[in-house]
Order: structure tokens, then C-alpha cells, then sequence
């Protein structure tokens, strides 16, 4: 029976929408603050060097130049990235270990100071051997990115000789009982994250406080990074997020937030440090790019019997994001996507002279998905079976395995299940297939929708997953202020997902109030309670929830203090519409706000409770969301050129709180899975590891023309309520970035009937399947 | 500062004064001397359009633009869109409102604003040629459907006569 409600589910006009179509939203890069400096970064044009000598003088006596810092002055320390795991890099280093990498920041009252200044810091470097490709990078002889790790592989705790296993059942006996084996080797590509909003922080100092305001996704951990690298406490450390834009992933300014600190505290002044577009491009993270190997087993009734990846990540000179980077949501998809009882995964992370590897939306997840997605098409090929159908029957149900992922690399590897709510999977895939008419449409293997001279058409499906609660622990506070109107502290940012807009109809919702009524106070780690940012799609299930959570808390205390008033007991209290009442007697009653006047100040808290346990296995949820894609495309097999038609995408997101913004975020991950595989290449020049396109002309992201019309971009909603969401809601931005890509694939194999393997779905990667380009 | 020539620019109707460096950009003078953050660099090097303005009504790059061309003309930012007196919003931005036009909200100002040039211009745009005028702006993302939607939905608002 559905439930009613009067604020979840609604179109509401978004919490940050006002200020942003009147150009008055701040964002760090808005922030002027008096007597405030700038500063420029000297940076490597070496992928791997040693700094032997540097001199800074005649740039310090620059007028205009406040402060200089080479590694020389700076701290010996590493930034904390993920957590608190250290970073491999310094501060500031002697060795430069990306072409790119800071070598001094400079203070300077005017941007353009600061950037003379650059060419006035003398730097002579030994430049030393350096490495690019992954694959070059495991060789024996390679050049070592860390001599003092002893190799380019990366060694997580449970790594065996720089690989992690996870293991499921037995994948020998698995294949072993398989009709067919299929294996394959499948390419992902890099990514940039591309923030509209390159790297940004200011840093001020009030005596022994600082003030850092920074965008970013993860404030508390901003501030427990400034706090090990200064040693100072987090008590005199206050991160305020602004409007964060567009993160993606790429929102976490590790040592640039610390330098800009160093700055401002050896000057006296406030520092404002913004990269360029070119700086953002080739000094902050990437989605690492990933080679699969994968073999699959099936049985001739289309059930899967074994499957094995081996997946190779560039992890470039190091990773924000810790062991758990490359591993994260891969080791998910290729274990636990489809319902397998034999599965092995082994994850080699290989550090290159490159830039950092580090999250970017999907996180793992899209590159194993875009690798796997295609192997099980030609699993379903072999079989003879329609690919919507196989999907159908493997997909994964509520009970089976779930990847545990913390302990997957800190180990011992720890199987949890799939909650109840991902029986949503099935209808994603049904729903998906009839709105693109997929039955009608789809006329077997081999065979195209449609063949007009050199243009051929083609349509192709596949299915995602990714984790929607990324880091469990959560907190948030409803403040109920005296005329009835709350207002929500979470230290989960705003990053243009909507999360401010979606926990203030849950809270709404929850107190009986006016979405209007709500004031979500935006992240500042001095006043928001201890969350760990948004990443991971946490912020529905994790900042959500707490703020839930926290509201059924301030409900419960106003109605204990109405009980009182209306002489009741408080189960017999009904709040709705701004009143607390007896249930079926609304006019006796009174008002929320006379309630918070007589409570005085009326506060709720919560930290969101975990894990989740499944009662019928007493094991651990692992929570996902899911969702399918079919995509139709027109391919001209004499350019290559690839026009897609169509783009159908379906998704559970448990409950949608706000539609509008549940759809938004669908089309950006269908806009951005396109840009990944269709037009965005970081190209890295292949013998000096420089970033060849670090702009918007040469690194090609999707534009209104690139993309279907309006009819052509279909988002479709599936509800299996998460038992432990707000109202039944889970995350499922990243879970959208997952299955677009593959769907594209596959539907360009159904147009010209070769399969691509390698990395792109540019011109140039079909005709090169077609035989008709070789590339150097 | 040595160098800098006083100028006065018509921004948003209000005259102001303000020394310009002869390289300064529209968009920094704008953004860094008169305090009008609305307006985005988010290339910086007329790659995005998120720095566009309205000079004399045409849709401009802000950030390839030197400030001190500007001496004389109408310069219309985001901040100067909504009815001055009422402050009312541009049906364009009651539409980005109400629909949810935005994510990050970075790309929003240069859009709305290339759409009011479009609007001005052409004031019943089909699908195709809202496409076409906004293609030089660059929203990552991802939301062009949902801009399309937004921008036909303030040309029926105009229309109507609301």
C-alpha cells in the first residue's frame, strides 16, 4: 500500500536554487577577504626528477612577493588522503614524481606577481628514468616511481606480491562445471573529473585559528588533514564547504589546503589559492584507466558457474584514496554483480610517473562494469541468448554474496549479503527493456536494427551496480528554533547532487513541518556534527538518514513536551501540518512552535546506527543500488563516427525523494559515461609523461549537440524501499555512471558486428575494429 | 596601481568607476574589483561559456574580453537579470528555479544569460535551436536535457505573457 506523504516524492524547487539562478550562490572561488594574497604554484615539467639545486631569492624580492615556499621551508610531511592514510608525497619533495607536481607556491598580492615570480625561481633538476604505462610498470626492469617501496606495485595489507585476491567458492571447479568458457581482454579509459570549479581553498589565520574555506566534498577530513600536517588541534581548525561544485570525486585539495595554510600563517595574511584550468587538469586526480583480463563460465541453461578477472589499474604517483582506490566497487562488479557462486578477483595497483589516481564517480565500479558488461554480452552471444534475458536470469537477488569491501583489502575477507531491496534489480532490467521497446526491437545476434548504406544501427543493454554507503558512520542535528522552523546541521556538503534539498523534505517530512520551515546549514566542520563527506553515493543513506534520524529525535522530545501540555501520553500524538495532536482529534492539539517555545530549545541528534544486520543470516548487508541501460546508436562504419539515438536508463533508487533531482543526476552520469568512452582522452605523452590536452578544446567532455534530444533521454524510476533509508531512499548517483558505457559497447557490436575491446568508442577505435585504421 | 587607467563601465544599469589594467579581463574586473561573482570562469580561456555576459545584448565571453573595451557599453551580468525595482526573477531563471535547471549551479549564470540572448532574438526556439545556441556552453554536469526543457519552458512563460 503506498504510503502518504506530504513532502517525499514532490518536485519541490531546489533548497540552493534561488542563489544560483541569481548568480549570488558563493562558491571559494568567490571569496575576497581583505588584504588577501594569491598564489601561483612553480610545477615539474619533469615526470620524474631531483630538485638539485633551488634558489628563490629573486623571486622573494619581487615587490609584490609576500611569501616563497620550496621544499626547503616546508614541512617534512606527508597529507593525509583517504581516512587517515598517509600519502606517499610530500608537501612539497626534492623528488618530483609527475610532470606537474608542486615544486614551490608563491604569495603575492596579485595573481600576476605571483606567476612572475615563477619564472624568477631558479630550479636545476636531475632528471631521473620514469615510467607511464601500467603495464611497463610492472615489468622487472622498470624504473622505480618509489625506489624505497622496492617496486611499482602496490602493497595493500592483504596483498600477496602486489596483487589482492578476493575469492568466492572455488573458480576451478566452477569452470570445470561450465558448458562454455568465454574469456576476453577489455580496456577502460582514463578520466578526468574536470570540476567546473578548478581546485579552490582560502586560508586565514586569527591568532592560533585557522579558517579554511575549501571546496570540497569531504570538510572533516580537509580539517583532519590540516590538523596532522600543521599539529595543531581540530579545535582551532575550521572548514567551512561552501557551494562545492561538482566534485565527482576530485573535491579533496589533500596539500594545496595545507600550503595555502603555510602561506597565510608566514605572511600574516589571508591566501587564496585557485588552480587554473590547465593546473586542475594535470595536478589533482583521475579516474584510473584499467586492463581486465576476465573468463566467465556458463552452463547451457544461460546460469553462471565461475568467473575470474584480473583487473591492472594505473594508480599514477599515488592515490587520494589509499589501498582502497582501485579495489574499491571493482572487486564489487566483478564479484557480486551477477549471481555467481565461484568468483575470483586479483587487483594489481601500479604506481607510474602520472598524476594521482583517485575517486572519480563510480569509483571502481565503471571501469570493471565497462570490462565485464561486454565479456558477459559475449557470454550471452555464445549461449545464443538475448542479452536482456541473461542479464534477467543472473542478475544479482537479495542473499546472495556481498563484497565487504574494507575488510577485502584490510582483510580477513568477509562476505556479507545483498539486502532485500536489491530484488529492484530485476524490474530495473524489465522496465528498462520496455520503454526502449527492446523486444520489438532487438532481432538476435548478429544482426543490426538497421543497415542504410555505411551507417548501421544498433542497440545494446547493460546493467550496473555500485555501493550507495561508502563510509557507514554518520551524524547530523535538527535545531528546532522557537516559531516552529528547524534547521539541520550535517557536515555532508552540497556539491550540486541536491543533498540539501532532498534532507530538508526528509526532515520536513519526518518533524510534520514545512519543506519551507527547513534550513540545511551548509557543512563548517566548527558547527556541523562528524560525517565524512559525500563520496561513495553515501549521502542519501549515511547524511540523509542521520538527518532523519536526528528529526524523529526533535519529533519525539516535541512530543514529549506536548504529551505534557495536552495531558496524553506521547504514542497517542500525531504530528502533521505544523501541529501535534491526538491522533483522530485534530482540533485538540497544539501548535510545533508552541511546543519549541515551551521546550525552550528543542535539539535533535542521531549517529546513524551500523551495520545492518540480515536477520534470516545474521550476516552483514552490503548496500548497493542498481540499474540497466539500453542504448541505441547510428555508426558510420566508413568514419567512424558513432551518433547515439538513444539513451534509456533505469534505476532503484529506493524512494525518490525529489524526482527532479533524481533524474538530474541520472542524465549526468548518462552524459558523463559518454564523454568517458566516446570523446574524453587524457592523452600523456608517451616518452615525456606530460599532459598533452589540459584544456577544454582537446579534452572533448559532451555538449547539448553530443547528446540525444530531449524524448531520446529516458529515466526511469524503480522504488524497492531500503529498509534502512529515509523512507526507503538510497544513493544512486554513481550506481548511474555504471552501466551506460557497456550499453554503448554493446550496442556499436550489434550495429557492425565486431567487437571492441579496447578503451574508446571514438572514430578511431571503430575503425580500427573495422580494419580500416592501424594505429601507431 | 601605476598603469591602470580609470574607466567607468555601465554594468546592470549602475555606472562605475574603476581602474582597469590595460590585460585586465572583463571577466576578473567584473568578478575580483566590482564584487560581481556571479559571473564564472570555470576554463577561463573561452572554452565553456560559463563567463558569458550581455554587451549591447549579444551574448559575450567575458573572460576574452578586456574590461577596458567595454567603456560605454551595456553590460548585463546574472546579478542584473531579475526586475530591478520588484526583484522579481527573468521568466528564464523562474524556470531553472522551478524545474531544477541546475546541479552545481557553476555553468547556471552563462546559461541563462545565452539563453536570454537566444530568447531576445528568436522568442519561440524549437528543441533544435535551443540545442544549437547553447552549445557553446559547457555544463559537466550533464543536465542538457533538463536545460532544454528549461529554456522552451521560459519561452512559453515569455509568450504567455507571464
Amino acid at each position: 500500500m503506498p504510503e502518504e506523504f506530504s513532502i517525499i516524492g514532490k518536485r519541490l524547487p531546489r533548497k540552493d536554487g534561488l542563489e544560483k539562478v541569481k548568480g549570488e550562490a558563493r562558491y571559494t572561488s568567490d571569496i575576497q577577504l581583505p588584504r588577501m594574497l594569491h598564489t601561483r604554484f612553480l610545477r615539474s615539467p619533469h615526470a620524474h626528477a631531483r630538485i638539485v639545486r633551488i634558489d628563490a631569492s629573486q623571486a622573494e624580492k619581487l615587490p609584490g612577493v609576500m611569501a616563497v615556499l620550496t621544499y626547503k621551508n616546508t614541512p617534512k610531511v606527508h597529507p593525509r588522503g583517504y581516512g587517515k592514510t598517509e600519502k606517499f608525497e610530500y608537501l612539497l619533495d626534492e623528488t618530483v614524481h609527475f610532470a606537474g607536481e608542486e615544486v614551490a607556491a608563491v604569495a603575492a598580492l596579485s595573481k600576476e606577481i605571483a606567476e612572475e615570480a615563477l619564472k624568477l625561481i631558479d630550479v636545476e633538476y636531475k632528471v631521473l628514468p620514469a615510467v607511464f604505462d601500467k603495464e611497463e610498470a610492472m615489468k622487472p626492469d622498470a624504473p622505480l616511481v618509489h625506489p624505497e617501496l622496492g617496486s611499482n606495485l602496490y602493497e595493500c595489507p592483504r596483498c600477496e606480491n602486489g596483487m589482492l585476491p578476493v575469492e568466492h567458492g572455488d573458480v576451478e571447479k566452477g569452470f570445470a562445471e561450465a558448458d562454455h568458457i568465454i574469456e576476453g581482454t577489455y580496456e577502460s579509459p582514463w578520466q578526468h573529473p574536470v570540476s567546473p570549479e578548478p581546485r579552490a581553498v582560502v586560508c586565514q589565520w586569527t591568532g592560533d585559528r585557522l579558517t579554511c574555506w575549501a571546496s570540497t566534498q569531504v570538510p572533516q577530513r580537509v580539517g583532519e588533514n590540516l590538523a596532522y600536517c600543521l599539529g595543531i588541534t581540530l579545535s582551532n581548525i575550521r572548514v567551512i564547504s561552501t557551494y562545492s561544485v561538482g566534485c565527482y570525486g576530485a573535491k579533496r585539495p589533500g596539500k594545496t589546503v595545507v600550503l595555502a595554510a603555510l602561506l597565510a600563517k608566514r605572511t600574516g595574511r589571508p591566501v587564496r589559492a585557485v588552480f587554473t584550468r590547465a593546473e586542475d587538469f594535470i595536478a589533482t586526480h583521475i579516474r584510473n584507466d584499467a586492463k581486465v583480463y576476465a573468463r566467465v563460465g556458463v552452463k547451457r541453461d544461460g546460469s553462471i558457474t565461475a568467473l575470474y578477472s584480473r583487473m591492472i589499474s594505473n594508480y599514477g604517483r599515488d592515490s587520494y584514496t589509499g589501498y582502497l582506490g582501485p579495489a574499491y566497487g571493482a572487486i564489487d562488479t566483478c564479484s557480486a554483480l551477477y549471481r555467481c557462486p565461484n568468483t575470483r578477483y586479483e587487483g594489481y595497483f601500479v604506481i607510474t610517473n602520472t598524476e594521482d589516481h583517485g575517486a572519480m564517480n563510480g569509483f571502481g565500479d565503471p571501469q570493471a562494469g565497462f570490462c565485464i558488461e561486454r565479456l558477459m554480452d559475449e557470454a550471452a552471444e555464445t549461449l545464443g541468448m538475448d542479452p536482456v534475458e541473461f542479464r534477467l536470469k543472473n542478475c544479482a537477488r537479495y542473499g546472495d554474496k556481498g563484497m565487504s569491501l574494507y575488510p577485502a583489502v584490510y582483510g580477513p575477507v568477509e562476505w556479507g549479503v545483498m539486502g532485500p531491496d536489491i530484488d529492484g534489480f530485476q524490474e530495473c532490467i524489465r522496465k528498462v527493456a520496455e520503454q526502449a521497446r527492446w523486444k520489438e526491437k532487438w532481432q538476435g545476434w548478429k544482426t543490426p536494427l538497421e543497415v542504410k548504406g555505411a551507417k548501421r544501427r544498433g542497440i545494446g543493454a547493460a546493467i550496473g551496480m555500485h555501493t550507495c554507503m561508502a563510509q557507514p558512520l554518520d551524524s547530523a542535528t535538527v535545531k528546532m528554533n522557537q516559531d516552529g522552523t528547524a534547521d539541520v546541521f550535517s557536515s555532508d556538503p552540497e556539491i550540486g547532487q541536491g543533498l540539501i534539498t532532498a534532507m530538508a523534505q526528509v526532515v520536513a517530512e519526518a518533524l510534520g513541518i514545512g519543506y519551507e520551515d527547513i534550513n540545511v546549514i551548509l557543512a563548517d566542520t566548527r558547527v556541523t556534527p562528524y560525517g565524512a563527506g559525500v563520496f561513495g553515493s553515501r549521502g542519501t543513506l549515511a547524511g540523509i538518514g542521520a538527518a532523519y534520524r536526528a528529526a524523529q529525535d526533535a519529533r519525539k522530545k516535541l512530543c514529549d513536551i506536548a504529551a505534557g501540555m495536552l495531558g496524553v501520553g506521547p504514542e497517542a500524538l500525531e504530528v502533521k501540518e505544523r501541529r501535534i495532536y491526538i491522533r483522530g482529534n485534530p482540533e485538540h492539539g497544539i501548535t510545533v512552535a508552541e511546543a519549541c517555545l515551551a521546550g525552550y530549545q528543542v535539539v535533535g541528534n542521531a549517529v546513524l546506527p551500523y551495520p545492518w544486520i540480515d536477520e534470516p543470516t545474521g550476516k552483514k548487508i552490503v548496500p548497493v543500488s542498481v540499474a540497466a541501460t539500453i542504448a541505441e546508436v547510428e555508426v558510420d562504419t566508413e568514419t567512424g563516427e558513432m551518433n547515439v539515438l538513444k539513451m534509456t536508463s533505469a534505476h532503484d533508487c529506493g524512494r525518490a525523494i525529489n524526482p527532479q533531482i533524481v533524474e538530474n543526476q541520472i542524465d549526468m552520469s548518462l552524459t558523463m559515461a559518454n564523454g568517458w568512452v566516446r570523446a574524453e582522452s587524457f592523452i600523456i605523452d608517451k616518452h615525456t609523461g606530460v599532459v598533452l590536452n589540459p584544456n577544454l578544446l582537446d579534452y572533448k567532455v559532451m555538449t547539448f549537440l553530443d547528446m540525444p534530444k530531449m524524448a531520446d533521454m529516458q529515466e526511469i524510476f524503480v522504488e524497492y524501499p531500503n529498509p534502512w533509508g529515509p523512507f526507503g531512499a538510497k544513493g544512486m548517483s554513481e550506481t548511474a555512471m555504471t552501466s551506460p558505457a557497456p550499453a554503448l559497447a554493446n550496442a556499436v557490436y550489434n550495429a557492425i558486428g565486431v567487437r571492441i575491446r579496447g578503451d574508446h568508442l571514438t572514430p578511431e577505435g571503430i575503425l580500427e575494429a573495422l580494419g580500416k585504421l592501424t594505429r601507431r | 596601481m601605476a598603469g591602470h587607467t580609470p574607466t567607468k563601465l555601465t554594468v546592470n544599469g549602475e555606472e562605475y568607476e574603476v581602474r582597469i589594467g590595460l590585460r585586465d579581463t572583463l571577466a576578473d574586473t567584473l568578478r575580483e574589483k566590482l564584487g560581481l561573482t556571479g559571473t564564472k570562469t570555470i576554463c577561463n580561456e573561452g572554452e565553456c561559456g560559463s563567463c558569458t555576459v550581455l554587451i549591447d545584448g549579444k551574448p559575450v565571453l567575458s573572460c576574452l574580453t578586456l574590461a577596458i573595451e567595454c567603456e560605454g557599453k551595456d553590460i548585463l551580468t546574472i546579478e542584473g537579470l531579475a526586475e530591478p525595482v520588484t526583484g522579481e526573477l527573468h521568466p528564464i531563471q523562474k524556470a531553472f528555479l522551478e524545474r531544477s535547471g541546475m546541479q552545481c549551479g557553476m555553468c547556471t549564470p552563462g546559461m541563462i544569460l545565452t539563453a536570454k540572448a537566444l530568447l531576445d532574438d528568436n522568442p519561440s526556439p524549437n528543441e533544435d535551436e535551443v540545442r544549437e545556441a547553447l552549445a557553446g556552453n559547457i555544463c559537466r554536469c550533464g543536465n542538457y536535457k533538463r536545460i532544454t526543457e528549461c529554456v522552451l519552458a521560459a519561452a512559453s512563460m515569455i509568450q504567455g505573457g507571464a
